[in-house]
């Protein structure tokens, strides 16, 4: 059996041509997307907003509507 | 392991049924989500968000694990791989993150359902906007994952042309 590194030469795989320009737009996107919403997450509470604000009146002893208090 | 092409072919129908039929719960869920915001019946309105906790559980959140999984196994089963293309890639990252996010909101589901289930409790009260918005933003997710897959743009991560160019071993 023939010594690979006699007869068979190395050749150096071309270079890596980048990431393309498409996937730096998403990844840009997505790391302003995901910090967002995981800054509302934090913030605001599941669906931002926290779920106690959708308990009757009765309940809490007042509210803000759910249905115009999200942003 | 690379599959043979029938169970290829079997699992990449599974993907593709589970993904578009998530889509497609999710554009259902959007319908009832707008019928709550709308709709001047009571009952109708609370049904609306009665409805959507069980049907999320019982629809949403299988399909997005189904989605997933399938997903993974039709990416480490082909010669595509998980991490060597921007798009599979990409692809996987939306559909963890729109399944982690629908986890979360599962708790919301069941606030609304428990607000909508009080008599005590006014319409406006039962009334919310977020379930809309939130299925809005799914589609969108999803929307993109599907023109990911179909169109499949070019482009593979510095670790898929590292594997693609790698020196094959000696016999």
């Amino acid at each position: 059996m023939r010594d690979r590194g006699e007869d068979t030469p190395v050749v150096d795989p071309p270079r890596y041509p980048g990431t393309p320009r498409w996937a730096k737009v998403f990844l840009i996107i997505a790391l302003v997307v995901v910090p967002l919403f995981v800054g509302l997450l934090l913030t605001r509470g599941p669906g931002g907003h926290a779920p106690a604000r959708h308990m009757p009146s009765g309940a809490t002893g007042g509210h803000a509507s759910p249905g115009t208090g999200h942003r | 392991m690379i599959m043979s092409p029938g169970l290829r072919k079997l699992a990449l129908t599974t993907h593709v049924t589970s993904s578009v039929g998530w889509l497609g719960a999710v554009v259902a869920f959007l319908a009832v989500a707008v019928v709550g915001l709308t709709s001047q019946d009571a009952r109708t309105v609370r049904g609306a968000y009665l409805v959507m906790e069980p049907a999320a559980w019982l629809v949403l959140v299988p399909l997005a694990f189904a989605s997933l999984l399938t997903g993974i196994v039709q990416a480490l089963g082909t010669t595509w791989g998980l991490f060597r293309h921007y798009w599979i890639l990409f692809k996987l990252l939306i559909t963890v993150f729109v399944t982690v996010v629908l986890l979360i909101y599962m708790d919301t589901f069941n606030v609304m359902a428990g607000v909508a289930a009080d008599p005590g409790a006014d319409l406006a009260s039962v009334r919310s906007v977020s379930p809309a918005l939130h299925a809005v933003l799914a589609l969108l997710a999803l929307l993109v994952a599907v023109v990911l897959a179909v169109y499949k743009p070019r482009g593979m991560t510095r670790y898929g042309w590292r594997k693609q160019h790698e020196q094959p071993r000696p016999a």
